[in-house]
């Protein structure tokens, strides 16, 4: 086997019903890339018809070079013929079972040398995952998927009230106080939402198109400035920031220090780590993308909150 | 009186049907008896008073019935063997536990001195550190039998394994302890030992994966020729997916005159969709015969007790250790067992933990509720911490159990002292429970995972002793011989729906009968796992055990 790029390898967890195969779904029809597409339960994707080229009951070919295969109990040896052909793939697509720890399915990414792990990304219905938390006996499982997830995305969110969206986002937040929680909306390509979201994936902070996702009840903003922060002026502009603001992540900088940051901000906690990728040191910029409820103050209101925090120079 | 009738007479027949329950002559026409009863009685089925003498010296039993074991049992038996336990081989062999890191050694140099090629693996099964008083085998262990070829050993619970520093190192595993599988040894490095699906994956990739080869005849054949050792004449496949290549074994097999077991096979749910898995089982009921018989459902709700992956109820694990896993959502299991009970097929569900149980039983509960259906006979198996409340519920559902009486012995005492603590692990397997309820039941080896043994099994419901010598519920929940005999032959025979076929000696059932060399109503109850077995009679071919 000659030695390859190693191939993305992104694996889609969630409870039963919070949306993964409706997501794998989308991806699939819009892809385009050659995706392999794993799913480790009996669910039959529903695929639109004239992608199928060919079905043989477990192995679904499309006509734009993916395929999808469910896996029932033969997850190692479907996986181990997959791996042993990986040459035809762009790209490695799982879903977890509905019980399943994503993350274990995860390390195969970390042991294999033809795969590298793009991602682990784990869907949350907003109308039930704060009850799903709770529940007496599936409460420890669905709390485990978000152990080691890079992001959450908030699915079904047009069907949910602004208690349960501000629950959801409590509850996911109490468990992974620094992971980015999104809503899943139809609006965003599937592929944005879910490749390239790992830790050591480049992080991707442009300017939203739509500033108002009516469908999912949640508002964007972006916030871009040439300059730098100040650190302490961050931390009191940061501490004004509206409750609505559930979530800001993006590259800064910070006065006396000559690393891009990575600024996050979840649920009122915030962190600034030094991003540690050589391409981000190009331009002296800050940008940061935000997500709330949709009742969040107008962008006038946040940018003049941030402003306060940027250097003199500035 | 018809010429091909044959009369057999032996020192004593247990019928285990309670209308008749002992004999001395037992007439056999068309593979099914025409009667038991005294010589007086029987003599008449055959002219001149032509009787079979060959087992004037045995006692005959219905054949026995295992209603939880897996064809892997008969995969497992190619290769060597390291348990701390002896085991019997399909050839009949007495194969020695290895009760020690130096006899594994041994035992694995010999094997591996007797392959040929220099590359090839050498694969080994049924270690268990529990059994050898928690002393784990590591890499350097099997360094000692090879440097230069791949070793991979299968633990007891086939899911984790243990390979040697060449197949760490070709797999780029050494180094590799942040991966939650890969267990850090003493070194901080790999110890050889490798859980979880990525790390046994990376290394079922290097050197194959002993258990997913494709099904073989050879394999099919040892397992009837391990069935026919212990005295088996039916025997479960209790979790298969039923590929087509599987499918074309079984029925192949099963049309061979002198093949010697009938075999009821599961199909594991997981496998298919419920509607595809419905329309499977539907199509292959009529595909079946004498001695292959389809049309129940496997379905796996959570993990083991001792592997610490079984669902349970407060105050969960004794030693303090996380609850387990669910396999079947449990939102989800109402929605299957409700697919499946309105479609007529019986389900056998995989429940250890109680709370898994719990919510099996309120699946039923649902689905009975929304779809009367008389005598569905849903089983569910293991069920190893049900309390009697639960086995009162499983009597009003009209359910059946099976339960894993071998537990007791291989598994009692880490029940004892960490699974379970002292109340729970006394009352594991609640036998003398099911009987008092009232709940049909049966008992099993879940073979490979416990030796295929009936007696054996049969002899732990009886004595409830661990493999250390501490008796666990021996006052309130072990069995008597009687009853022990029940749960292997008819006990079985109804879990299975089919005990109108098998299970006891009486008019119109199968000639299928365990031939024993002593009775195992008049042995010392302590030494009833030593009562040995002659052969079996399936269909009335008479099969002597090979003996090795």
């Amino acid at each position: 086997m000659t030695m390859s790029a190693p191939i993305p390898f992104t694996v889609i967890g969630g409870f039963l019903g919070a949306g993964k195969t409706t997501l794998l779904n989308r991806l699939l029809s819009a892809s385009t890339e050659r995706c392999a597409v794993l799913v480790n339960d009996f669910g039959e994707i529903n695929i639109d018809a004239a992608l199928i080229q060919s079905h043989d009951g477990t192995t679904m070919s499309l006509t734009n070079g993916c395929v999808c295969c469910s896996i029932g109990t033969g997850f190692l040896d479907t996986l181990a013929r997959l791996l042993d052909d990986i040459g035809r793939f762009d790209r490695v697509v799982i879903e977890a079972s509905g019980v399943g720890d994503p993350w274990r399915i995860a390390e195969i990414a970390l042991v294999e040398p033809s795969l590298r792990l793009d991602g682990v990304v784990v869907l949350a219905d907003a109308t039930r995952i704060a009850t799903q938390c709770e529940d007496r006996h599936i409460g420890e499982t669905v709390r485990n998927q978000f152990a080691k997830s890079d992001v959450v995305l908030l699915s079904k969110c047009d069907l949910a009230s602004d208690s349960q969206r501000e629950a959801a986002c409590a509850v996911i937040g109490a468990i992974r106080p620094d992971v980015p929680i999104e809503p899943l909306s139809t609006l965003t390509p599937a592929h944005e939402a879910v490749f390239g979201r790992g830790r050591l994936a480049r992080f991707r902070a442009e300017p939203v198109a739509e500033t108002v996702d009516h469908e999912g009840g949640f508002r964007r903003w972006t916030y871009q400035r040439a300059g730098r922060f100040d650190r302490d002026r961050l931390a009191a502009a940061v501490h004004d920031l509206p409750g609505q603001l559930l979530r800001l992540k993006g590259i800064c900088r910070v006065d006396g220090d000559d690393r891009a940051q990575v600024f996050q901000l979840v649920s009122r906690n915030w962190s600034l780590t030094p991003a540690g990728d050589a391409t981000l040191d190009v331009a002296e910029t800050i940008a940061l993308a935000g997500v709330g409820t949709a009742n969040l103050p107008s962008d006038h209101e946040l940018d003049a909150i941030l402003d306060r925090a940027l250097t003199a120079a500035a | 009186m018809s010429p091909d009738t044959v009369v057999y007479a032996a020192r004593r027949i247990v019928t285990m049907n309670p209308s008749r329950p002992f004999a001395t002559h037992v007439a056999v026409r068309e593979g099914r008896i025409v009667a038991a009863g005294s010589e007086a009685e029987i003599a008449q089925f055959v002219p001149h008073g032509g009787i079979d003498m060959r087992f004037r010296d045995k006692v005959l039993l219905p054949g026995f019935v295992e209603g939880h074991s897996h064809i892997m049992e008969g995969m497992m038996w190619s290769l060597p063997y390291v348990g701390a336990f002896e085991r019997r081989s399909p050839e009949g062999r007495a194969v020695a536990g290895v009760p020690d890191i130096d006899a594994i050694v041994a035992r694995l140099r010999e094997a591996e001195a007797a392959i040929a090629d220099p590359n090839a693996t050498l694969f080994a099964w049924g270690f268990d550190p529990l059994h050898i008083g928690g002393e784990k085998l590591t890499r350097e262990a099997l360094d000692r039998v090879s440097t230069t070829r791949p070793i991979m050993v299968l633990h007891a619970s086939f899911h984790i394994s243990v390979v040697n520093t060449l197949v760490l190192e070709r797999t780029q595993l050494l180094h590799a302890t942040d991966i939650s599988g890969v267990v850090a040894g003493a070194d901080g490095r790999a110890s050889g030992e490798l859980q979880g699906i990525a790390a046994r994956l990376r290394a079922f990739r290097l050197v194959g994966n002993p258990l997913s080869e494709l099904l073989t005849m050879a394999d099919v054949q040892r397992y009837a020729s391990s069935a026919c050792v212990q005295g088996v004449t039916t025997i479960t496949d209790l979790h298969n997916d039923l590929t087509d290549n599987t499918l074309e074994l079984y029925r192949a097999a099963t049309q061979q005159a002198e093949f010697g077991v009938r075999l009821v096979p599961a199909l594991a749910s997981a496998t298919h969709p419920p509607d595809k898995a419905i329309e499977k089982i539907v199509g292959l009921r009529e595909s079946g015969n004498d001695k292959l018989h389809y049309g129940i459902v496997k379905l796996v709700v959570d993990g083991s007790i001792q592997g610490f992956t079984a669902r349970l109820r407060w105050p969960g694990y004794h030693n303090g250790a996380p609850n387990g896993l669910w396999y079947i959502a449990p939102e989800e299991l109402p929605r299957l067992v409700d697919l499946y009970h309105r479609a007529g097929i019986q389900l056998h569900i995989h429940t250890n933990g109680d709370e898994a149980t719990e919510l099996a039983l309120d699946a039923v509960e649902k689905a009975q509720t929304a779809h009367p259906r008389p005598d569905h006979r849903h089983t569910l198996q293991h069920c190893q911490m049900a309390d009697a409340a639960q086995f009162r519920r499983m009597k009003a559902l009209g359910m059946c159990v099976n339960l894993f009486a071998n537990h007791v012995f291989y598994w009692g005492d880490s029940h004892y002292e960490l699974t379970m603590g002292p109340e729970r692990a006394n009352r594991l397997d609640a036998t003398g429970t099911a009987q008092r309820i009232g709940v049909p039941f049966s008992i099993h080896s879940d073979a490979p995972v416990t030796p295929l043994s009936p007696l054996f099994t049969a002899w732990c419901a009886v004595n409830r002793v661990s493999s250390s010598g501490r008796k666990l519920g021996a006052e309130t929940e072990a069995l008597s011989v009687e009853q022990a005999l029940n749960a292997i032959t008819i006990g079985a025979a109804y879990t299975l729906n089919l005990d109108h076929l098998i299970g006891s000696i009486e008019t119109d059932k199968y000639a299928d009968f365990a031939v024993l060399e002593q009775d195992p109503l008049t042995v010392a109850p302590e030494t009833l796992k030593d009562v040995a077995v002659w052969g079996t009679v399936v269909g009335g071919v008479v099969k002597e055990a090979p003996r090795a």
